[in-house]
């Protein structure tokens, strides 16, 4: 059973009146990437800063590799924790180097110049090293901004829109990065607007509006909202079969040309779909599942379908 | 995994350093203090050796002063051994003294504005916070840095002070500026002053976003330095050890209300939520 180096209970976040993350509960193992999902103002920053031991949660509590996170345990459990903020916030008139000396320095580490040039290293940036940060190419800025969540080897990592405004290029390193993170057992968890990124860096896929609403893994995530098509290619004019599987309970059809396109309950109706249609005489040439995207899945979720 | 420990030393050390490089890059900072520092040399050379050599006749020769320098030759002892106009320069200097005092206020404000603006300017903050810092600690960084700065360059200024009376007052001048009136001003009460006009800039950067907004309100400071100053003027006399102590002590009172203030303003949830 993997550790989980991560875990959060019933976390509720309320600032005056409002309520920025409600019972929220979530854990993220060793070696395990983890997405937060969710809308503008859905509570993914909020979360990550709770998280990160920079904001107390109004209820619930938060586990980092064991510690349990209080007013008097924060600044230890900070020491665990990795997070990258969503703005790089870097000292521009610094060196990369000199920006990462001071957090290393921070942290306490007992050989801060090694430690910069591993983590210059790690991100690629051991030729930059002297340059200034505000002249940085924005990926860069970013990648400046990684080593330095990074720079105290922390078990746990916590990355806020990583890949946020940043071309390809660089979101395609970053990505490779946290696939590093993930080989080296460090529980990972990731907010981001990208599903196309969600879908492929994560283990599981959490989906917060205030509230978690879903987590699961993402194939898991798309199968567990009802309802599925399939396309049945069929011999001839598919409009003859159309009132015939219209009859079947659970399921609409749609014929165009050869093709029938059914709406079924779930995937798993297909098989007898199939069945009854050669029983009827239709003679078929091919069925297509058409798998719901996480972007349907998502939007469903979240309410803005 | 490499765990770290760290003391608290090390942590406000490496804000302080970091701080430091970055005035150091950062003209716009360090310049207003560099300008009062100049600027306040300036009065005191202008009334003591220009006016005189511009009137072609020394202060003694034109009568001025020497009633009030004979009077506070009594109460302030390092004029005790003076006379003539080498009795009424002394006077004169030390009156001026007090100008150098905007110095560490000046400065103080000018870097702190910009040490915490800065931060909030670059978002810097939120990832700072994320360390191991306590709040307190990042306090105690935010000032150290404008302290030391602000300190030495009063103490250099104080030093050209004395360089200039050296070079071109009269003999026996120079060595009343080295007592014990100086002292207290130089280590006791601009320290302090300095100390309440840093605290006073952080607490008011908290709440501005710009460091010229920022230094707008925390020049307040200058005003009861400034008035202290008119009034010595006004009545022709010089603040002595006494009520420099007393001002001493006032701002030991300023500055422990500030403290308090600060560290209520410096909680890591009012910084990330309502510094803007």
């Amino acid at each position: 059973m993997p550790a989980a180096l991560l875990v959060a209970e019933h976390l509720t976040r309320m600032f005056d009146t409002r309520v920025a993350v409600s019972d929220l509960s979530l854990s993220v193992n060793a070696g395990e990437v983890v997405t937060l999902l969710g809308p503008n103002g859905a509570g993914k920053t909020t979360t990550m800063r709770m998280l990160a031991g920079l904001i107390l949660p109004t209820s619930g509590r938060i586990a980092i590799n064991h510690i349990e996170l209080s007013a008097e345990t924060a600044n230890e459990a900070r020491r665990l924790v990795g997070l990258l903020t969503e703005a790089p916030g870097l000292w521009e008139r610094l060196t990369v180097r000199l920006n990462l000396l001071t957090y290393a320095r921070l942290h306490g580490l007992s050989e801060p110049q090694r430690q910069v040039d591993e983590a210059l290293a790690l991100v690629e940036l051991s030729d930059r090293a002297g340059e200034q940060a505000g002249k940085l190419s924005k990926g860069l800025k970013q990648r400046l901004a990684i080593a330095r969540a990074l720079i105290h080897r922390p078990p746990v990592v916590l990355l806020d829109e990583p890949t946020s405004g940043l071309d390809p290029a660089s979101a395609r390193h970053t990505r490779d990065l946290i696939h590093t993170l993930r080989a080296d057992q460090r529980a990972v968890l990731v907010s981001t607007h990208n599903l196309a990124e969600a879908e492929e860096l994560s283990d599981r896929i959490a989906v917060l509006k205030t509230r978690l609403l879903a987590i699961d893994a993402p194939a898991a995530l798309r199968r567990r909202i009802a309802g599925a098509t399939v396309t049945i290619e069929v011999e001839g004019d598919a409009a003859r079969w159309s009132n015939f599987v219209g009859a079947i309970d659970g399921t609409t059809a749609d014929a165009s040309g050869s093709r029938l396109t059914v709406t079924v309950s779930s995937l798993s109706a297909v098989p007898d779909l199939v069945s009854a249609l050669v029983s009827a005489g239709a003679r078929i040439q091919r069925v297509v599942p058409d798998q719901r995207t996480l972007e349907e899945v998502y939007l469903d979720l979240v309410g803005a379908g | 995994m490499s765990r770290a420990a760290g003391s608290s030393r090390q942590r406000i050390g490496a804000v302080a350093r970091k701080d430091a490089a970055e005035l150091v890059r950062n003209p716009g900072a360090i310049l207003p203090a560099i300008a009062m520092s100049l600027g306040s040399l300036v009065p005191a050379f202008i009334v003591v050796i220009g006016a005189p050599m511009i009137a072609g006749e020394t202060l003694q020769q034109s009568g001025e002063f020497a009633d009030e320098a004979q009077a506070a030759a009594v109460l302030v002892p390092e004029l005790a051994n003076l006379t003539g106009n080498a009795l009424i320069q002394a006077f004169l200097f030390h009156q001026f003294l007090l100008l150098l005092l905007l110095v560490p206020v000046v400065g103080a404000m000018a870097l702190a504005t910009h040490a915490v603006i800065g931060e909030k300017q670059s978002r810097a903050l939120e990832p700072l916070l994320s360390t191991p810092i306590s709040t307190v600690e990042l306090l105690a960084a935010k000032t150290l840095t404008p302290f030391v700065f602000s300190l030495g360059l009063t103490w250099i200024t104080g030093l050209l002070y004395l360089a200039g009376i050296l070079a071109v007052g009269e003999p026996g001048v120079w060595r009343s500026i080295l007592g014990f009136r100086t002292f207290l001003m130089f280590v006791v009460l601009g320290p302090l002053v300095e100390l309440a006009a840093l605290q006073l800039s952080v607490i008011v950067s908290s709440r501005a976003s710009d460091p010229r907004s920022a230094q707008q309100i925390s020049s307040l400071m200058i005003l009861p330095i400034t008035a202290v100053f008119v009034a010595q003027l006004m009545a022709s006399s010089i603040v002595s050890h006494a009520e420099i102590m007393i001002g001493a002590f006032g701002c030991l009172v300023l500055n422990a209300i500030l403290l308090w203030i600060g560290v209520r303003v410096f909680q890591r949830e009012t910084i990330l939520m309502r510094w803007k």
